[in-house]
């Protein structure tokens, strides 16, 4: 029977049925083929496109503005990531976002802001695609924004500055503006140091949002870099909190102080007072902003007398156990008069800078020819740039001519006739705390000591230092600048500011100085512009502040106190050297 | 019908064996294959670990960026100052008071 059945198969087998089947089949693998070739081969290009419309994104990484730290690694200025809330008007409306005001509300409670105000800035701009609504909310608030999802609202990513010490370095370090771009101080001078720029990059991602694959960088980034400062916080907060107390003390208009290395040229402080909080932009005073230190200059009184003396030296003029007739306490130089406030008679050259003898300084100042004089002065860095590259940064006025009359020579050796900022001066003690050698002033930590230049010698710069200590010992005219432990070659300064038209009533007290003597780090100038209260002379305004400074910051550096037994030494040695004078 | 002296698997072993290059290449293409796809969903993987890792870092960065914040503010030297002198009344010696010891 099966056997039967198969022979009827076979016969029955139609032979164009067969073929038609397998035409259908052989056409069916060949159109098949043919949409496959199309689309790998001939067009491949659109379902590609339509690929990587759904799957390739660019990114971008933020880059944090650079840190500055000060030269032990405290934090100065810290870049710290925060949001922008941003609203795209467009959107808003197509998403009809205003439906639930409710999210709003929240929105304007989180933002602390009136909730109708916030609604017309979006609904008030319909065309618009692009209105901030707040600039730098907290990654928190962010993330409950986030979480409310009205439409059309969006956050962006973007960085907050902020400086952990306030106002204590606010002028030196400067601010950045709302869009991260320094614009005062150290942040302005850097900024393109400190700045970084985003890196752009194509990546795939897959359908969770996380990227499968990187391609091709569309823009290189560069990172920030952060910048070392020489200023030493301790010392630092230090100078402000004294510069602070004195300005207020003797209720006067501004303060400035200024602490270099003597060995480097460093500066290892820099304040100012009245100062700002650089954290809060709301109400930023310009006048508090300046670094005062090198934008304002004054004429530096007293202070530049033991430079004059040096001069005077260098020429050979005068010998350093020389005695000058000051009798009768005044002298008339081309119908004006220079006087002093005692008769101080026949003074030594140290006895001169001790009692601050306009008289004595002037005979000394007459005695060389006033290139030697302007030219000490200015190899000492008066009349020019630092070298501490900063912004606003003055140079002072000297003038250069030929023609000088007789007071005005004199009026030179006594600090007017001229200006400088506080850096200057306290460069110039610096240079004679380091045996002449004048070093261009760093804002920045070195890594070895400058190349110096050799403008005084070590032997009259060691000489004049001697004469100095004797200012604030009894006797001298800043007994209040006085340290125990740290003998200190300093000298004050008082000097009338000029108005229009002469001399007004205001004064600026100063006082700078280098110690300790026997082996000079620290050189300090303090500078109280304008003090209202009875008392305005730079011993009395700016003196005790330097000492408290001055001590503080050698403690902190751990530079050794001289005992009791070698301070017994150093004073006989003084001691002897005025009566060989006298 | 005539009983053959070959099975029919054996004469496919046979011929197998008889193109066995051709079937040892077909093989590798075949292994080949699901070693690229493999390798390219390690890759993928691997590329969305590191793009993981590198949020993390980011996050660790932002909180480390903020710990510092707090710290500095926390550590700032006129507050130490203000602490020490007030709450625990201490003083910094003068440096006439200051006694040196030296180590030899």
């Amino acid at each position: 029977m099966a056997r039967q059945a198969k022979r009827k198969l076979n016969h029955e087998l139609i032979p164009w049925r067969l073929y038609v089947v397998v035409g259908f089949v052989l056409l069916l693998f060949c159109s098949l083929i043919a949409r496959a070739a199309y689309i790998q081969i001939i067009e491949p290009d659109k379902l590609r496109h339509e690929s990587d419309m759904r799957t390739l994104r660019t990114t971008s990484n933020q880059v944090q503005r650079g840190l500055i730290t000060d030269r032990n690694g405290d934090m100065l200025a810290v870049s710290v990531p925060v949001r922008a809330v941003w609203a795209d008007p467009k959107h808003a409306f197509d998403q009809d976002a205003f439906k639930d005001m409710r999210r709003w509300q929240a929105l304007a409670d989180v933002l602390q802001e009136p909730v109708d105000k916030l609604v017309r800035k979006v609904k008030g701009n319909p065309k618009k695609r692009f209105v901030y609504l707040k600039r730098q909310v907290t990654p928190a608030v962010a993330d409950y924004i986030e979480q409310l999802k009205i439409g059309g609202i969006y956050l962006k990513s973007e960085s907050r500055r902020y400086y952990p010490t306030g106002e204590i370095a606010a002028q030196l370090i400067g601010i950045t503006n709302i869009d991260d771009v320094g614009i005062e101080g150290i942040e302005n001078t850097y900024n393109t140091w400190l700045t970084g720029t985003p890196s752009k990059q194509k990546v795939r991602k897959s359908r969770d949002g996380s990227v499968v694959e990187r391609l091709d960088m569309v823009q290189e980034g560069e990172s920030s870099n952060d910048l070392v400062l020489s200023i030493d916080q301790r010392i630092q907060q230090l100078a402000y909190r004294e510069l602070k107390r004195a300005t207020e003390m003797y209720q006067a208009t501004s303060g400035s102080v200024v602490v270099i290395d003597v060995n480097t040229g460093e500066v290892l402080a820099m304040a100012n007072t009245p100062s700002y909080n650089p954290n809060s932009r709301d109400n930023l005073q310009t006048h508090r902003m300046r670094n005062r230190a090198l934008t304002d200059t004054f004429e530096p009184g007293s202070t530049v007398k033991p430079f004059v003396v040096a001069a005077a030296l260098e020429a050979g003029t005068v010998k350093s156990n020389e005695l000058i007739q000051t009798s009768p306490g005044w002298m008339r130089i081309g119908g004006r008069q220079v006087r002093d406030s005692n008769n101080y008679g026949d003074m030594s050259l140290a006895k001169i800078l001790v009692k601050s003898s306009n008289v004595g300084i002037s005979k000394l100042a007459l005695s060389m020819p006033v290139q030697q004089l302007l030219g000490t002065y200015q190899s000492m860095g008066l009349g020019n740039y630092s070298g501490i590259n900063l912004t606003g940064e003055s140079a002072g006025l000297i003038h250069d001519r030929n023609r000088w009359s007789d007071f005005e020579r004199a009026t030179l050796s006594f600090g007017y006739g001229f200006t400088a900022t506080p850096l200057q001066i306290a460069r110039m003690y610096a240079t004679l705390g380091s045996g002449g050698m004048l070093y261009p002033v760093s804002i920045l930590k070195l890594r070895q000591a400058p190349k110096g230049e050799q403008v005084i010698s070590p032997q009259v710069a060691h000489d004049v230092m001697e004469m100095l200590v004797g200012v604030t010992e009894t006797g001298g005219t800043a007994r209040k600048a006085h340290i125990d432990g740290y003998p200190v070659a300093g000298k004050t300064g008082t000097s009338r500011k000029a108005v229009a038209g002469g001399y007004g009533d205001d004064y600026v007290g100063l006082f700078a100085g280098v110690a300790p003597v026997h082996n000079p780090r620290l050189a300090i100038s303090v500078v109280i512009n304008e003090p209202k209260g009875d008392k305005y002379y730079g011993g009395d305004v700016a003196g005790p502040a330097f000492a408290k400074i001055m001590s503080g910051a050698l403690q902190m550096l751990n530079v050794e106190p001289i005992s009791e037994r070698e301070a017994i030494h150093l004073a006989t040695a003084q001691g002897a050297q005025h009566d060989v004078i006298k | 019908m005539s009983q053959s002296p070959l099975s029919l698997p054996r004469i496919v072993l046979l011929d197998l064996w008889h193109h066995k290059w051709i079937v040892l290449l077909g093989l590798i293409v075949v292994a080949n294959g699901i070693v690229v796809v493999y390798t390219s969903h390690v890759t993928r993987q691997l590329t969305s670990q590191w793009d993981q890792l590198l949020q993390e870092q980011d996050r660790l960065d932002i909180e480390w960026r903020n710990l510092l914040l707090e710290e500095q503010s926390q550590s700032e030297h006129s507050r130490v100052t203000r602490m020490a002198t007030k709450e625990l009344n201490m003083a910094r010696p003068l440096p006439k008071e200051e006694v040196i010891i030296r180590v030899q």
